[in-house]
């Protein structure tokens, strides 16, 4: 039916809302609107006046109208002439704001996957099988060496199953997209290497501080700057310590083989989801590119869809994802809130792999490929008569500690093996002197730029430190 | 107007005046481009299905209004994020409403490849040639000569001159509709409301990546009347921004994702994952050549083969029931270079799979041959290329020296490439690391989809049997 002049319906305007700047009245034909002369005492700006004698319900005032409860059809009030609401007023300042039905958990499903022989995978492939596993159909990322291998299996597999590999402009964009994707409620992750995982940070606390889930397969390279092509161990403070700005923390996984780096990989999605949080997978240079025997599990997961995705459906139409919180008050409530889930992660989630510290006396901590050979170290040390141990933290952050715990009070030294300057040393500490435990001097055997401590120099480092009575000396 | 919300609880959390009016300043233009796309919103019947999505600057909250989804966006990241929605849900109809600070500098890159990229996705940028949110300074859409609290003397060349931001669009192969719209009149504001229903509906319909550029008034930075600023768009901005329709594609609907597979089979088939246990060819570990953990290093030259031969012996161990496992170190050059692979071979796990003493090394020339001889162990084997490597010196003592002349071998039969195949043959003929039979096997493996090469590779590796030193009873 054509609307015609006669039952066009006239502006009418509630004066709280009018901010009194006068567009509309340009905007009338017939001249009905004018500036007003009293000021509102509820908003203290003048409010335009409304003269409708001669209107057509022409409408064009209320399309220069910018604020939205300002100008409005006549058909829409919902306060009369005296100022009484024509609603009810549970209507209007009940908890609801929108017509949108509540959302509910769609559960993931586990699926059976037939049995199979073991795959032989580097640690890259590994990885990109394990969040396939995980039900991960969006892959975003940008090529970097070491870690690009990941990229370029997912982008070659994703499409036969229906999912999308995008490589984008640069890694700040691919975090973005993740921050789009996890905020839709899916899995989805990224493969870089060092220098993109810096310029990813101010995404993960965008992810952080939205709650919203991600994975991040981190393959340390040598720096610092460009650095070099080679395995080091340097962003495990960025991934404890410092994953941008804010309150920010997230689970921190160091496979050591292409078996973990599939089997984390599946966690780190599990986790991310069950906290709401990115999870960093942090393996080295060597790992990524290292090739191994790799079992597949018995199931594999078909993700549901959480309560509060934004989907785009009208049952998810209410959500918001943001990590604003502009009051004051409520920004302290949420890092509380965040704080909350941080400690539920220190008490739940500590990982490690303990090998021959039941009676060590001399403990190796190591994690990803150094652990290896540091686990090398222990069978050679132990073959000359000392009782060595390797502790190897499978979560960096939280460390695990209260494991640690337990063993120390036969350990006479702590040597702490990595391929960077003390970041691992640096979370024992923190980890030991938070959990106030008297410890053992704590030595270490370092390299940097690309080079792995080997299994020799572990030994000798030992060895200076307990020489042992045959005197026996590594070649 | 159902498209907003009855109260906009986001908003100082919907207190007092707060829950029904916005936190724009009086006669902003953002208050009429949000009235503009309710409505579009609401006729097109897509509500349910819109997400927005809302970056820094000043409509970083039009989550406060919107019943949509929303999220809001890192600054100038808007265009990513509302990639990962779209392929996340491929039916929902992504909205990218952004300012000229955030799409035009800081989100420069995201805007220029995600409109290459060309998905259905909307993008909405106000330009109010001035940044509002941080007060008032310099965008890059600024005008020559326009005084902002960080061009207090006026927009200079030294600061660069104003993007023509849908112009820069509409020459991109992605978009299939670029339009510039103002808000200044009545007659300008029905044109921008036309244009951004446009937009939204050929999203709808799956055609493509549509951009709408409306030049908006900002009163408070601009320091005028908001009857001023808009004189001031028609006058000064639409001279430098001209109007119009910049690109307007006919497109046929073409977005059509299917939903993700997750089908076991399918998902085994990509994995590689075959059934069926392999064959066992060993009777048990080869002990002989240094216990139950034995390391070897494969050291060439980028192009000898050396990585493919490290795994396949590594593949043929994991085969046989044992662990292995394989690290390639290449030089920085994606061609040539040296190219070192260190393989273990442990009866039950590999410890530490480094091979800095190995107990076998496999040298494809001279270079690789000095470099490693020396670091393998007492009573280890060297076998090296005797084609390439034709005077030996210097090598330690107590090893086994295996000459086998692989490039010769390989290029008498026509095919230099398959010279690591053959030092595997050499490495089974000298070692016996492990039978014949499993080599072979896990070469009818790996070349199950190009069966016309393995006639070739199995001819190489018996001729490196064949010239190898066996291992001296």
């Amino acid at each position: 039916m054509a609307i015609s002049a006669s039952t066009r319906p006239k502006p009418y305007l509630e004066a709280e809302y009018c901010k009194g700047c006068l567009r509309c009245i340009d905007a009338c034909p017939k001249d009905c609107i004018a500036q007003g002369t009293e000021i509102n005492p509820a908003t203290g700006v003048v409010p335009v006046v409304l003269d409708l004698a001669t209107c057509n319900g022409c409408g064009l005032c209320i399309q220069a109208c910018p604020e939205p409860y300002g100008l409005r059809p006549e058909n829409e009030r919902t306060v009369d002439a005296a100022g009484f609401e024509l609603e009810d007023p549970a209507a209007l300042f009940g908890p609801r704001d929108t017509t949108a039905p509540v959302p509910v958990d769609i559960p993931d499903r586990h699926l059976p996957l037939p049995a199979s022989e073991p795959l032989v995978l580097k640690g890259t492939y590994a990885s990109a099988l394990g969040a396939l596993l995980a039900g991960c159909r969006h892959v975003f990322g940008y090529p970097i060496t070491p870690s690009t291998e990941g990229a370029e299996l997912m982008a070659k597999v994703l499409p036969k199953l229906d999912g999308a590999f995008v490589q984008a402009v640069s890694e700040v964009a691919a975090v973005n997209m993740m921050y789009g994707c996890g905020g839709a409620g899916l899995p989805c992750m990224t493969f870089t290497s060092s220098p993109g995982f810096s310029l990813m940070l101010e995404g993960v606390s965008y992810m952080i501080g939205a709650e919203l889930p991600g994975v991040f397969v981190n393959i340390m390279r040598g720096g610092p700057g460009l650095g070099n092509i080679g395995p080091e161990q340097a962003d495990i403070k960025l991934a404890c310590r410092g994953l941008g700005h804010g309150n920010t923390q997230a689970i921190t996984f160091a496979p050591s083989t292409p078996q973990e780096m599939l089997d984390l990989t599946r966690l780190s999605f599990e986790l991310s989801f069950k906290y709401r949080n990115p999870v960093v997978l942090l393996g080295d240079g060597y790992l990524g590119q290292m090739t191994g025997v790799v079992r597949l599990p018995s199931t594999f997961t078909k993700p549901g869809l959480p309560a509060w995705a934004v989907w785009g459906d009208r049952d998810h139409r209410r959500n918001l994802v943001s990590s604003i919180h502009l009051s004051e008050p409520d920004l302290e409530q949420h890092n509380l809130h965040l704080l909350g889930k941080y400690g539920a992660m220190i008490r739940d989630e500590q990982r490690s792999d303990l090998y021959r510290c039941d009676d060590a006396e001399i403990l190796l901590v190591a994690c990803n490929t150094p652990a290896r050979m540091a686990k090398g170290a222990v069978e050679d040390l132990r073959r000359k008569g000392i009782k060595a141990g390797l502790f190897r933290p499978i979560t960096l952050w939280p460390f695990p500690i209260d494991a640690l715990k337990a063993v120390l009070p036969g350990v006479s030294r702590i040597v702490v093996v990595e391929a960077s300057p003390g970041q691992l040393e640096d979370e024992l500490r923190l980890a030991l002197d938070r959990a106030d435990v008297a410890r053992p001097p704590i030595d270490h055997v370092q390299r940097y730029g690309g080079i792995l401590p080997q299994q020799f120099e572990i030994v000798d480092k030992v060895l200076s430190l307990c020489p042992v009575q045959s005197g026996e000396v590594m070649a | 107007m159902s498209v907003f919300y009855k109260r906009f609880e986001r908003h100082s959390h919907g207190e007092g005046l707060k829950g029904q009016s916005t936190h724009y300043c009086a006669g902003c233009g953002h208050g009429l481009a949000h009235r503009d796309l309710a409505e579009v919103i609401e006729s097109l019947g897509i509500q349910d299905r819109t997400i927005l999505v809302s970056p820094v600057g000043c409509s970083v909250f039009a989550y406060y209004y919107f019943d949509v989804g929303n999220t809001q966006a890192a600054h100038g990241r808007a265009p990513a994020v509302a990639i990962g929605h779209k392929l996340a849900n491929p039916d929902s109809i992504v909205i990218s409403y952004q300012g000229d600070g955030d799409l035009a500098s800081i989100g420069l890159a995201e805007t220029i490849s995600t409109a290459q990229m060309g998905l259905p996705l909307t993008v909405i940028f106000i330009n109010n040639a001035i940044y509002g949110m941080t007060g008032g300074q310099l965008a890059p859409t600024s005008l020559m000569g326009q005084k902002t609290s960080t061009s207090p003397d006026g927009r200079s060349t030294f600061m660069g001159q104003p993007l023509r931001v849908a112009e820069l669009i509409a020459q991109l192969d992605g978009p299939i509709y670029v339009e510039r719209v103002a808000l200044y009149d009545a007659k300008q504001r029905i044109k921008a409301k036309k244009a951004i229903e446009k937009a939204v509906r050929l999203q709808k319909e799956g055609r493509g990546y549509t951009f709408i550029e409306v030049l908006a008034e900002c009163p408070t930075h601009l320091k005028m009347s908001p009857d001023q600023a808009e004189k001031w768009v028609k006058e000064h901005m639409e001279p430098i921004y001209p109007l119009g329709v910049k690109k307007d594609l006919t497109v046929e609907p073409w977005w059509d994702r299917k939903a993700p597979s997750f089908e076991a089979d399918k998902l085994l088939a990509i994995m590689g994952a075959a059934n069926g246990a392999p064959k066992r060819y060993s009777t048990g570990f080869p002990t002989h050549l240094g216990g139950t953990d034995i390391s070897f290093k494969f050291a060439g030259s980028g192009g000898d083969g050396a990585q493919t031969a490290a795994l396949l012996l590594a593949r043929a161990a994991i085969s046989e029931g044992f662990d292995a496992t394989h690290i390639p170190s290449y030089g920085p050059e994606s061609r040539g270079g040296t190219s070192y692979a260190d393989v273990h071979i442990a009866e039950t796990e590999v410890l530490n799979p480094s091979a800095a003493h190995p107990d076998v090394l496999i040298a494809f020339n001279a270079p690789s041959l000095a470099k490693f001889a020396a670091t393998v162990k007492e009573g280890g084997t060297i076998i090296y290329d005797s084609t390439v490597i034709t005077e030996v010196k210097n090598m330690p003592p107590n090893r086994r020296l295996v000459a086998v002349p692989l490039t010769g071998l390989a290029m008498a039969l026509e095919r230099p490439m398959v010279k690591n195949v053959v030092a595997l043959g050499a490495l089974q003929g000298s070692t016996g690391v492990l039978p014949v039979e499993r080599f072979l096997d896990t070469l009818r493996t790996v070349l199950k989809d190009k069966p016309q090469l393995l006639p070739l590779n199995e001819t190489a590796f018996a001729e490196g049997v064949r010239h190898a030193t066996p291992v001296p009873a």
